[in-house]
């Protein structure tokens, strides 16, 4: 079974891959223009709750609102 | 003759760099996205010709939601640079050439700077750039800004884009038989208004009004073909 859980449940230096965006067609747009597209890998670089997270994706490193991130689906399992 | 070369990309590819390299100019440089918030000029010559280079805002995109990315379209819509060297990451190719689909929708004459390509080897990655060429209809200059690797050849290929017809190597993205007969319907209605196809392609209008773009609404608000696309519009929508 595939798990998907929003990417702000990652622990530090976890990875996953990306597997959905639930938002309005303008979040999903600029998610995607940033790189946030199915199937891709995704490392959770800093997380403090309260507070943005800093991930990387497709060698940059991101920094999103919880909110935001939170929008976000990923499968931590298919890490492969 | 002086020729205008306006500078874009995705955030933290090298712009400020390759602007840099260009112009011997001393624009902050630091490897954070974001440096380059306002746009700026700077001049240099090659092989007689000067050319006036401009930085803009580094972008993902070119819609009207953020202040950057509108700056950038602007320039690249009102002003009609002459050249726009789109610099891409050749490490991170997937997502960098989104935006080079946007600016081939604006039918600017464009030349793709392959920059880290250093990078691209260490990650063992081989591009065909002579068929990403051929693909695009596009001159692809593989660069390493930080080594001035490649910048004699960029420089060489403005020149030879502004003497070439961009026109005869336009690529017109599909987006699927049923929305390019839209888009065609919507272009129709709007080549009514000749004033506003000369100073925008009809095209990239169709395109931003289907996707609910501000700014182009705004224009067409304006326009003598106004209602005509209203009513194509509203029948795409249902």
């Amino acid at each position: 079974m595939m798990s998907k859980i929003p990417l702000t449940t990652l622990s530090e230096n976890e990875e996953a891959i990306v597997v959905e965006v639930w938002g309005g067609r303008g979040l999903v747009r600029r998610l995607s223009e940033m790189g946030f597209t199915h199937g891709t890998k995704v490392k959770m670089l800093h997380s403090s709750c309260p507070g943005p997270v800093l991930v990387g994706i497709r060698g940059s490193r991101i920094a999103l609102g919880r909110g935001v991130a939170m929008k976000i689906i990923v499968n931590p399992e298919a890490d492969s | 003759m002086t020729i205008r070369v306006a500078v874009i990309g995705n955030p933290n590819v090298g712009k400020s760099l390759i602007f840099n390299n260009l112009t011997g100019g001393r624009a902050h440089v630091g490897n954070w996205p974001g440096k380059t918030v306002e746009k700026k000029e700077g001049k240099c010559r090659h092989k007689g010709v000067e050319m006036q280079i401009i930085d803009l805002p580094g972008t993902y995109s070119l819609t009207a939601n953020s202040i950057d990315e509108l700056i950038a379209r602007q320039y690249i819509v009102n002003e009609k640079p002459d050249v726009v060297i789109d610099i891409v990451d050749a490490s991170n190719l997937e997502r960098n050439l989104y935006l080079t689909t946007q600016i081939m929708e604006l039918e600017a004459n464009m030349v793709i700077a392959l920059n880290k390509c250093d990078i691209a080897d260490q990650l063992n990655y081989e591009i065909d750039v002579k068929g990403l060429s051929e693909l695009l209809r596009v001159p692809v200059i593989p660069t390493v800004a930080t080594t001035r690797e490649g910048m004699t050849e960029l420089k060489d290929a403005v020149l030879g884009a502004v003497k070439g017809k961009p026109t005869e190597r336009l690529v017109k993205i599909s987006y699927g038989k049923q929305l390019d007969r839209l888009i065609l319907r919507i272009e129709k209605a709007l080549q009514k208004d000749e004033e506003l196809c000369m100073k925008y392609p009809t095209r990239w209008l169709a395109i931003k009004l289907l996707e609910g773009d501000k700014e182009v609404l705004g224009i067409i608000n304006e326009s003598s073909s106004k209602d005509e696309v209203t009513d194509q519009l509203l029948e795409a929508v249902g």
